[in-house]
C-alpha cells in the first residue's frame, strides 16, 4: 500500500519546498517519499559495509553495488539479491529532538514550517534511512525535561513506533538539553550515533558539555541546528518589542537599525557552535526551515559518511 | 547685526521641533513580536548600544540643524560687512535728535554737542557720489552736500519740540528707499525711552548710543489756571511736575505778569494749587519756574491767564438751575447782577437765549431774532437722546430734548458747541442761542459737576466773545478757533484761517486775534515727556526697530557708510544645509553596526 503510494508520487519529493512536501501526507508517508527521492539521487546505495559476517539476502535496489549481487542466486532464481552482513546492523542510533516552545515558531507560517515540524520530519527521514540500513534507531524528545524516550531497535515495526512518537510530540516549555543527552548513555551501551536536532537556543555550555561527554564515550555525535530564515535576518515593524516565548525576556529596538548587528551576532553564534563542535569531533550542520529535506539530508548524512 | 529679508519666515523655526517630536513619539510602547532568538538580539545590542544611542542623538542634532538652516535661509539673513576703505555711492539720512532732552548736560558737556560732533564726523567721511539728508526734531528732511549739512549741524540748538524717533526713522527709510542708491539711516540720539516709537522701515538703521547715564531731572509738566477768567482779585493755578525720579517736593515759583511771585512745593505726582493775586484786566502771562538743573529747557512753563472784571448778568428766577448757578457765581464774586448780559431770553444787548418752554412761542422768538439780525433761528424740536460733543468749554453730557438751530444765511458760522454733530450753542454777534433749556427735562447738564463752571465760562468768556486758552506742545499742530484770523507772538505774526491747524514753532505765548481783538491765547511749551530722561531699555531698540544696529556714538562715523554693505547668508546657509543632509545620510547609513555573514 505504502509502496504503491510512493510509486505514484513524483520521484524527487526530497527537493520540494519543505512546506509543500509536508502536505504530502502523514509523517510516515512523507518520510518515505522524501527518503526514496533522496536515495535515488545518491546514485549509490546508502547501505554500508558488505563485509565480515553474512547475515541475509535482500532484494537488489537501484544504487546497490553490483559486486554485492549474489550471482548464484540470480542464476537460480532469476531475481537480483544482494548479500548483507551482520556488521551493518551493529550501529545504534538515537535521535535527540528538541521540542521546546522556541521550536514551535515560524517567522512566516504561510511560507515555512515551524522549526518543530521541520525537526520532526527531518528526524523521521533520518530514522527511516537508518532503519533501512538495519541500524537500531531510537529517539529522545525533550524540552525542559525529557518528554519521550524510544529505545533503539532495528525491527521493522520500529519505524512506525518512531513516527508515532515523533508525531505525538507537542511543544513544551523551556529548553534543557543536558538531561536528555545524559539519558542517551542509558540507551547506547556501545558506540553509536547521536543526532541532536535543536534550534540551540539553550544553555550552550551545558549542552556542549553533554555533547562532549557523549563524544568521549565514543559515540559519533551529529548536531543539526535548525533555524528559521526569520531568525537569520532580522526584520519586522519600524520598532518592536521582541519577546522570547520561553523566558519572556524582551528587547525593544528598531529592526532596520539593528539588522546588521543581529546578523553579526547570529554569525558569531553559528561560528562558535561550529568551532566548539569541530574542536571535539562533533559534526555540526545548520539547516534553515526553507531548505528542501533532500538537501538537508544530503548535508547531514552524506558528508559525515553515514549513508 | 543680523537682519532678515523675510522675517515672517522665521516662524518656520517651529518646525525644528519636528525631529525631536518624532524622536519622542518613537519612544512610545511598540508592538510586541514573539521572537525566540532574543538572545542574539541581546548579544547584538550589548555590543552596539552606546554607539547606536550616540548615533541616534547625532542624527537628531543633524536633522534639527538641517531644518534650522533651511528656515534661516528662507528668511534671507544678511549681515553687515566691514566698513574699512572707500565706499560705493551711498544714500544716508542723518537723524539728529535735537529734541529738548538733547540739551541736558552730562559730564559738563551738552549731550547735543556730542551728537553734533558725531554728525560732523559722519559728514566728513561722505564722498562726492553720496546722497545726504539731515532730519532733526522739526521733522523736515533737508538734503544737501556734506558742507551745507555740516553748517546746519553746527547751527543746531536744542529744540523745544519732541522727536518721535520711530516716525523719523520711517520718514528717513522712505527717503533712502527712493534715493536709488544703497544706503541706510543713521540715528544720533540720546535714546530717551519716551522718544522711542515703532519703525516699520526695512532699510538698515545704524543707531549711535551716547555713553554715560543722564542725570536725574524734573520739569514743569503743566500749569492750569482753570476754565474761567480770573477776577482782578486773583485766581488759583494748579501746577504739576514731570521727571524721571521721585524726589522730595521741589520749590516752584509762580509769577503773573509783573505781579509778585509766589512759591509752592511740588512733588512728582503731587500737584500743588496756588492762589495768585490778579492784575489789570486782559490777557497776562503766568510763568511757573523751577530751580535750574542739568536740563534747563523744561524748568519754566508759561501760560496765558485772562483777567476780567465780573460779568454783569441779568437772569430770570424762573430758570431755576441757571439762577442757582449764577447766584453762586455772584456770591463768589465772579459775576454781578446788573444790566449787562441777559441770560435766558433775548434782551436789548448781549443775550444768551434759551428756547421757550412752550413750542407755540418759538415762532415769535424766531421773528424777534430775525428782527435783531441774528443769523440763526430755532428749527424743529428733537426728542432724542444725544451727547454733547466734547469741547474746550464742556465735557460730554447727555441731551434729551433740543431744538435744531438753523442758520438763516448762507453760511454756518458761529457754531461753538455741537450735539451729535449738530449746532447746539451758536453765536451771532452779541447773541448766543442755546438749543436746549438748561433744565433736567432737556439735558442732564444742570445735574453734573461741570454745570457751574460752564455757566461761569458762558457769561465770563463765551458771551464776551473770547475763545479758550489753548495749551500746546512746540512743533505739534493745533486747530485754531473758527473766529481767529491772525496769530501774533513775540517776534512775529501770521495771518491764519479760522479752524485751520497752526504749529507753534517755538515756546512762548501766541495771541489769537479776531478782527483786531485778542480773543484767546495759545501757550506753547515743551512736551512734558521730554522731562523724563530715562534711556530706553536695552532690548527696546531692537524690538521697535528690527533692522537697527546699535553701536557706540564714537563708532558711528566708521560704520555709517557701510550700512548698505551687507552680505547675504542664504548661500552659506544652503551649503550648510546640504552638508548637514549629506552628513545625515552618512551617519544614517555608515553608522550602522558591522555586518556579518552566516555560514
Amino acid at each position: 500500500m505504502t509502496g504503491t503510494s510512493v510509486a505514484a508520487r513524483p520521484a524527487r519529493y526530497d527537493l520540494l519546498d519543505p512546506l509543500e512536501a509536508s502536505r504530502l501526507g502523514g509523517l510516515e508517508l512523507f518520510a518515505e517519499g522524501v527518503v526514496e527521492g533522496f536515495l535515488a539521487g545518491l546514485h549509490r546505495s546508502p547501505r554500508r559495509g558488505f563485509s565480515v559476517e553474512f547475515a541475509e539476502h535482500r532484494a537488489y535496489q537501484p544504487g546497490d553495488e553490483p559486486r554485492y549481487l549474489d550471482w548464484r542466486l540470480l542464476a537460480r532464481t532469476e531475481r537480483p539479491y544482494v548479500k548483507q552482513f551482520e556488521e551493518e546492523t551493529n550501529l545504534r542510533a538515537v535521535l535527540v529532538a528538541d521540542v521546546s516552545r522556541s521550536m514551535a515558531w515560524s517567522g512566516a507560517p504561510e511560507r515555512t514550517l515551524t522549526k518543530l515540524d521541520y525537526a520532526r520530519r527531518i528526524a523521521a527521514a533520518l530514522g527511516l534511512v537508518l532503519l533501512r540500513q538495519r541500524d537500531a534507531t531510537g529517539c529522545i524528545a525533550f524540552d525542559d525535561e525529557v518528554r519521550a524516550v524510544l529505545p533503539p531497535r532495528a525491527r521493522s515495526a520500529q519505524w512506525h513506533r518512531l513516527c508515532a512518537t515523533l508525531a505525538a510530540l507537542a511543544p513544551g516549555a523551556g529548553t534543557a538539553a543536558e538531561p536528555a543527552l545524559r539519558r542517551v548513555t542509558d540507551l547506547l551501551r556501545r558506540r553509536g550515533l547521536v543526532v541532536f536536532i535543536s534550534d540551540l537556543l539553550l544553555d550552550e555550555a551545558l549542552a556542549l558539555r553533554a555533547l562532549r561527554f557523549l563524544r568521549h564515550r565514543g559515540h559519533q555525535v551529529l548536531v543539526v541546528h535548525v533555524m528559521d530564515p526569520a531568525e537569520a535576518e532580522l526584520s519586522g515593524p519600524a520598532e518592536a518589542r521582541f519577546e522570547d516565548p520561553e523566558t519572556h525576556a524582551a528587547v525593544v529596538l528598531r529592526p532596520r537599525d539593528w539588522a546588521p548587528a543581529y546578523r553579526a551576532a547570529v554569525a558569531d553564534a553559528v561560528a562558535r557552535w561550529r568551532q566548539d563542535c569541530g574542536r571535539h569531533g562533533i559534526q555540526y550542520h545548520r539547516v534553515t526551515t526553507d531548505t528542501p529535506f533532500g538537501v538537508a539530508l544530503r548535508e547531514v548524512l552524506v558528508r559525515p559518511g553515514l549513508a | 547685526m543680523i537682519a532678515f529679508l523675510y522675517p515672517w519666515a522665521l516662524a518656520g523655526l517651529a518646525a525644528a521641533a519636528i525631529p525631536l517630536l518624532l524622536h519622542f513619539r518613537a519612544q512610545r510602547e511598540p508592538p510586541t513580536v514573539v521572537f525566540p532568538a532574543v538572545r542574539y538580539l541581546r548579544d547584538a545590542t550589548r555590543q552596539h548600544q552606546r554607539r547606536l544611542l550616540l548615533r541616534q542623538w547625532l542624527l537628531l542634532l543633524l536633522r534639527t540643524l538641517l531644518v534650522v538652516a533651511l528656515v534661516l535661509a528662507a528668511a534671507g539673513p544678511t549681515v553687515p560687512l566691514g566698513s574699512a576703505g572707500p565706499h560705493a555711492p551711498t544714500a544716508v539720512v542723518l537723524v539728529l535728535d535735537n529734541s529738548l532732552s538733547s540739551g541736558v548736560t552730562v559730564g559738563g558737556t551738552p549731550r547735543l554737542a556730542a551728537l553734533r560732533r558725531a554728525a560732523r564726523e559722519v559728514l566728513a567721511r561722505a564722498g562726492a557720489g553720496d546722497r545726504l539728508w539731515l532730519l532733526t526734531a522739526d521733522g523736515i528732511p533737508r538734503r544737501g552736500d556734506a558742507a551745507s549739512l555740516r553748517r546746519l549741524v553746527d547751527s543746531l540748538a536744542p529744540s523745544a519740540a519732541r522727536m518721535d524717533l520711530g516716525a523719523a526713522i520711517d520718514v528717513a527709510g522712505r527717503i533712502v528707499g527712493g534715493a536709488g542708491l544703497p544706503g541706510g539711516v543713521v540715528v544720533l540720539s540720546d535714546l530717551q525711552g519716551s522718544a522711542l516709537g515703532a519703525a516699520a522701515t526695512r532699510q538698515p538703521v545704524l543707531v549711535g548710543a551716547p555713553a554715560g547715564a543722564p542725570p536725574p531731572n524734573l520739569g514743569i509738566a503743566s500749569v492750569s489756571p482753570g476754565a474761567g477768567p480770573w477776577s482782578p482779585g486773583g485766581g488759583t493755578v494748579t501746577v504739576t511736575v514731570a521727571g524721571d525720579h521721585d524726589s522730595t517736593p521741589v520749590p516752584v515759583t509762580l509769577t503773573l505778569g509783573a505781579g509778585p511771585s509766589r512759591q509752592a512745593l511740588v512733588g512728582l505726582g503731587r500737584p500743588a494749587v496756588v492762589t495768585l493775586p490778579g492784575g489789570r484786566a486782559g490777557w497776562t502771562a503766568l510763568t511757573a519756574r523751577l530751580d535750574p538743573d542739568e536740563l534747563r529747557g523744561d524748568d519754566a512753563r508759561t501760560i496765558a491767564v485772562r483777567v476780567a472784571p465780573p460779568a454783569r448778568v441779568a437772569w430770570s428766577a424762573s430758570d431755576r438751575y441757571v439762577a442757582a448757578a449764577l447766584a453762586t457765581l455772584v456770591a463768589d464774586g465772579r459775576a454781578v447782577a446788573g444790566d449787562g448780559l441777559r441770560v435766558g431770553s433775548l434782551g436789548a444787548g448781549a443775550s444768551v437765549v434759551f428756547p421757550p418752554e412752550d413750542p407755540a412761542l418759538v415762532g415769535a422768538l424766531d421773528r424777534a431774532l430775525a428782527a435783531r439780525g441774528v443769523a440763526w433761528r430755532y428749527g424743529a424740536l428733537v426728542d432724542d437722546t444725544a451727547a454733547i460733543d466734547s469741547s474746550a468749554w464742556l465735557r460730554p453730557a447727555r441731551v434729551w430734548r433740543r431744538y435744531r438751530l438753523v442758520p438763516t444765511g448762507s453760511g454756518r458760522t458761529g457754531v461753538l458747541i455741537t450735539v451729535g454733530g449738530e449746532p447746539w450753542l451758536v453765536r451771532s454777534g452779541p447773541v448766543l442761542l442755546l438749543g436746549s433749556r438748561l433744565e433736567p427735562g432737556w439735558t442732564e447738564l444742570p445735574l453734573v459737576a461741570g454745570f457751574v463752571p460752564f455757566i461761569d465760562a458762558l457769561v465770563g468768556r463765551i458771551a464776551p466773545g473770547e475763545e479758550s486758552a489753548i495749551d500746546a506742545a512746540v512743533g505739534t499742530p493745533v486747530l485754531l478757533p473758527g473766529s481767529v484770523d491772525r496769530v501774533r507772538w513775540a517776534g512775529g505774526s501770521a495771518t491764519v484761517e479760522g479752524g485751520a491747524a497752526f504749529t507753534p514753532p517755538q515756546p512762548g505765548l501766541y495771541w489769537l486775534l479776531a478782527g483786531g481783538d485778542t480773543v484767546g491765547a495759545l501757550a506753547a511749551n515743551a512736551d512734558p515727556r521730554e522731562s523724563d530722561l530715562s534711556p530706553a531699555a536695552a532690548g527696546a531698540v531692537r524690538a521697535l526697530w528690527p533692522t537697527a544696529r546699535v553701536v557706540k556714538l564714537e563708532d558711528v562715523p566708521a560704520a555709517a557708510f557701510g550700512l548698505a554693505r551687507r552680505t547675504d547668508l542664504r548661500g552659506p546657509l544652503l551649503w550648510a544645509a546640504l552638508l548637514l543632509a549629506v552628513s545625515e545620510l552618512l551617519v544614517a547609513g555608515a553608522g550602522a553596526p558591522r555586518k556579518g555573514s552566516i555560514e
